[in-house]
C-alpha cells in the first residue's frame, strides 16, 4: 500500500505521566539504594526512614498521577489484584502496579523497626499511639528478626519498579522513539543517578552527620558520577540511532535535538554541569558541600526533564 | 473458522461520510467532541495543477498481534476467535495505553461527562453505555453476530468499503487480500492488521 505519511506527535500521555514516570523511578530507586546501604555498607536507620518514607511518597505521588487520569477510578481494583499477572502478563502497567504497591508494602516493614524506635515517628500524636500497639510491636520485631528477607522482597520491587518506567515506554510499537531496547536502560540509569542524587541532598541537609557519613556521601558521589557518564553515552548512541532508520525516529531526533529545553536544560545542567561539579569533587574534594548539592539539584531537575521531553517527542508516522 | 478482515477501496471513497454517520448512530459515539470510531480524512495530494484528493477511512484495524491488547492492563481488550477485537467497557480502567500503543489512532475516550451527554444525546433508554472506557470500532460485532454487515459497510454509497471471511476462499475480500490488490497498513509494525487497502494512486496513471 503506497501512502503518504503525516508524523503525529501525541497530546494523551503529557506532562503528569512524566510525573508518574520520574517519581516512579527515583523513588523506587532511592528506596532501594538506602536499604541495599543499611543492609550491606553501614546500618543506618536515619537514611532507612528518609529513603523508604520519601520512596513511599513519591511513589504515591506518582501513582496518583495516573490514578486522577484514569476514565473509570473504579475499575484500578482489576489491576491492584495480583492475579493480573497471570491474566496479562504481558502488561506492563500491570506488572508495574504490582511492583509499586508490593514495594511499599515491603519498604514500610523494613523500616518499621527503626520507626518504633524512632524518636520522631512516636512523638506524633496518633502514630505514636499506633507505634505502642502490641500487634505493631510484634510486626516490628518479626521484621527485624527478618529484614534481609523484608529489605531484599523491597529491593526486588523496587528495581522492578524502576526498569518498569522504561518498559512501559518500550511496549509501544510506532513510536521508534520509545520502542527501543535502549529506554528501559536510559530510564534505569536516571532513576538510580537521581535517587544518589536526592540522598547527597539528604545527607547534607537532613541528616548532617557530616564526618560519620563521609564515606557514604563519596560512595554516592561516585556513583552518580559514573551513572551521569553512563547516561550521557546512552543519549550519545540515541542521538546517532535517531539520526538513521525510521523517519518517525529523525523527527523525535529533531523535536529534541533542536529543543533548548533539552539540550541545555536537561543535557547542559542537568548532565554535563553536574558531572563536572562530581568530577572536580571526586577527584580534588570541594571545601564547601555547595557544589555538591547544586549538582543534585541539577540532576533532580534534569531527571524530570528527561522523561517530560521523551513523553512529547514521541512521534507517530501514520498513513494519511 | 471465521476470520473477519475489511477492505477499503480508496478509488470509490468519495468522501460523504455516511460511514461515520452510520456508526455514530449504530455505536453511540460522542459526536458532540468529534469523536468516532472510524473517522474520513480528507487529504490533497499532488502539487496544484495535477491534484489528488484524497478520502481515507481508517478506524481498528483488528490486528492479529493487536499491541493495544497486550499492554492493557485490566485485560478489557480482548480478541475474539472470529478475529474481532473488543473492548470490555466493565472492566477498562481507562489508563489510556492501547491509545499509545496503536499505531492506526484507532482509539478514543469515553468519559463520565460522555456518558451522562449520551443519555441525553440518544436518549436514556436507548443509550447502552454505562461507564467510560478507551472505545474503538469493534466491526459491529452486535451485528455481524447476526448476519448482518458493520453499519459502514452497509451504508457506503460506493461500496468502498467491503466486509468478508478470510478463511473463506471464495470471499471477494480474501481474493483481493491474497492477489495483493488490497494490503494492510503499516505491516512492518508486525501488528498484522485485518483492515486493507486498495490503492487509489496505481490507477491514476
Amino acid at each position: 500500500m503506497d501512502v503518504t505519511t503525516g508524523f503525529f506527535t501525541q497530546d494523551l500521555w503529557t506532562w503528569w505521566l512524566a510525573v508518574y514516570l520520574y517519581f516512579g523511578g527515583l523513588g523506587a530507586a532511592t528506596l532501594t539504594t538506602t536499604f541495599l546501604t543499611d543492609m550491606y555498607m553501614k546500618p543506618h536507620k536515619e537514611l532507612v526512614l528518609w529513603g523508604a518514607w520519601s520512596g513511599i511518597i513519591m511513589l504515591s505521588l506518582g501513582s496518583s498521577m495516573l490514578f486522577i487520569h484514569l476514565l473509570d477510578h473504579l475499575a484500578v481494583i482489576h489491576v491492584l489484584n495480583p492475579l493480573v499477572l497471570f491474566n496479562q502478563p504481558h502488561a506492563w502497567i500491570a506488572w508495574g502496579t504490582q511492583f509499586i504497591v508490593w514495594m511499599m508494602v515491603w519498604g514500610f516493614l523494613y523500616s518499621l523497626p527503626y520507626m518504633l524506635e524512632s524518636e520522631f515517628f512516636n512523638s506524633i500524636p496518633i502514630l505514636k499511639n499506633i507505634l505502642a500497639l502490641p500487634l505493631v510491636q510484634k510486626i516490628g520485631s518479626t521484621c527485624g528478626r527478618h529484614c534481609r528477607l523484608c529489605g531484599w522482597l523491597a529491593t526486588i520491587n523496587g528495581i522492578g519498579t524502576v526498569v518498569y518506567t522504561g518498559l512501559l515506554l518500550q511496549s509501544f510499537p510506532a513510536v521508534a522513539l520509545w520502542h527501543n531496547p535502549g529506554v528501559p536502560l536510559l530510564f534505569t540509569v536516571s532513576a538510580f543517578s537521581t535517587a544518589m542524587a536526592f540522598l547527597l541532598l539528604i545527607l547534607n541537609l537532613a541528616i548532617k552527620k557530616r564526618e560519620e557519613d563521609r564515606p557514604l556521601r563519596v560512595f554516592y558521589e561516585r556513583t552518580d558520577l559514573m551513572l551521569i557518564a553512563a547516561e550521557l553515552i546512552i543519549l550519545f548512541s540515541f542521538f546517532f540511532y535517531l539520526q538513521r532508520g525510521s523517519q518517525s525516529a529523525a523527527i523525535s531526533a529533531q523535536l529534541l535535538w533542536n529543543d533548548w529545553g533539552w539540550l541545555i536544560g536537561f543535557i547542559g545542567f542537568g548532565l554535563v554541569v553536574p558531572f563536572f561539579l562530581e568530577l572536580k569533587g571526586v577527584i580534588k574534594g570541594w571545601r564547601s558541600p555547595a557544589p555538591i548539592m547544586l549538582a543534585s539539584v541539577l540532576v533532580l531537575v534534569g531527571g524530570y526533564l528527561l522523561r517530560h521531553y521523551f513523553m512529547y517527542a514521541g512521534v507517530y508516522a501514520r498513513p494519511w | 473458522m471465521t476470520h473477519y478482515a475489511m477492505v477499503i477501496d480508496l478509488n470509490t471513497c468519495v468522501g460523504c461520510n455516511a460511514c461515520m454517520a452510520a456508526c455514530a448512530m449504530e455505536n453511540q459515539t460522542p459526536v458532540w467532541k468529534n469523536k468516532w470510531r472510524t473517522y474520513v480524512h480528507d487529504k490533497e495530494i499532488g502539487t496544484a495543477e495535477d491534484i489528488h484528493r484524497r478520502f481515507f477511512p481508517r478506524l481498528c484495524n483488528h490486528c492479529d498481534n493487536p499491541p493495544c491488547m497486550s499492554v492493557c492492563p485490566t485485560g478489557a481488550t480482548r480478541k475474539m476467535e472470529n478475529g474481532i477485537v473488543l473492548v470490555d467497557e466493565e472492566t477498562c480502567m481507562g489508563c489510556g495505553a492501547c491509545a499509545m500503543a496503536c499505531p492506526y489512532d484507532a482509539r478514543y475516550a469515553v468519559t463520565y461527562s460522555d456518558v451522562r451527554q449520551g443519555r441525553e444525546f440518544f436518549g436514556e433508554e436507548a443509550y447502552r453505555r454505562t461507564r467510560p472506557s478507551m472505545d474503538k470500532c469493534n466491526f459491529c460485532a452486535q451485528r455481524v453476530l447476526n448476519g448482518r454487515k458493520p453499519a459502514c459497510v452497509e451504508t457506503c454509497v460506493g461500496s468502498a468499503r467491503q466486509f468478508g471471511d478470510l478463511d473463506n476462499p471464495d470471499d471477494p475480500v480474501t481474493k483481493m487480500v491474497a492477489s495483493g490488490t488490497a494490503r494492510p497498513l503499516m505491516a512492518h509494525l508486525g501488528t498484522q492488521p485485518n483492515v486493507y487497502y486498495v490503492d487509489d494512486l496505481k490507477r491514476r496513471g
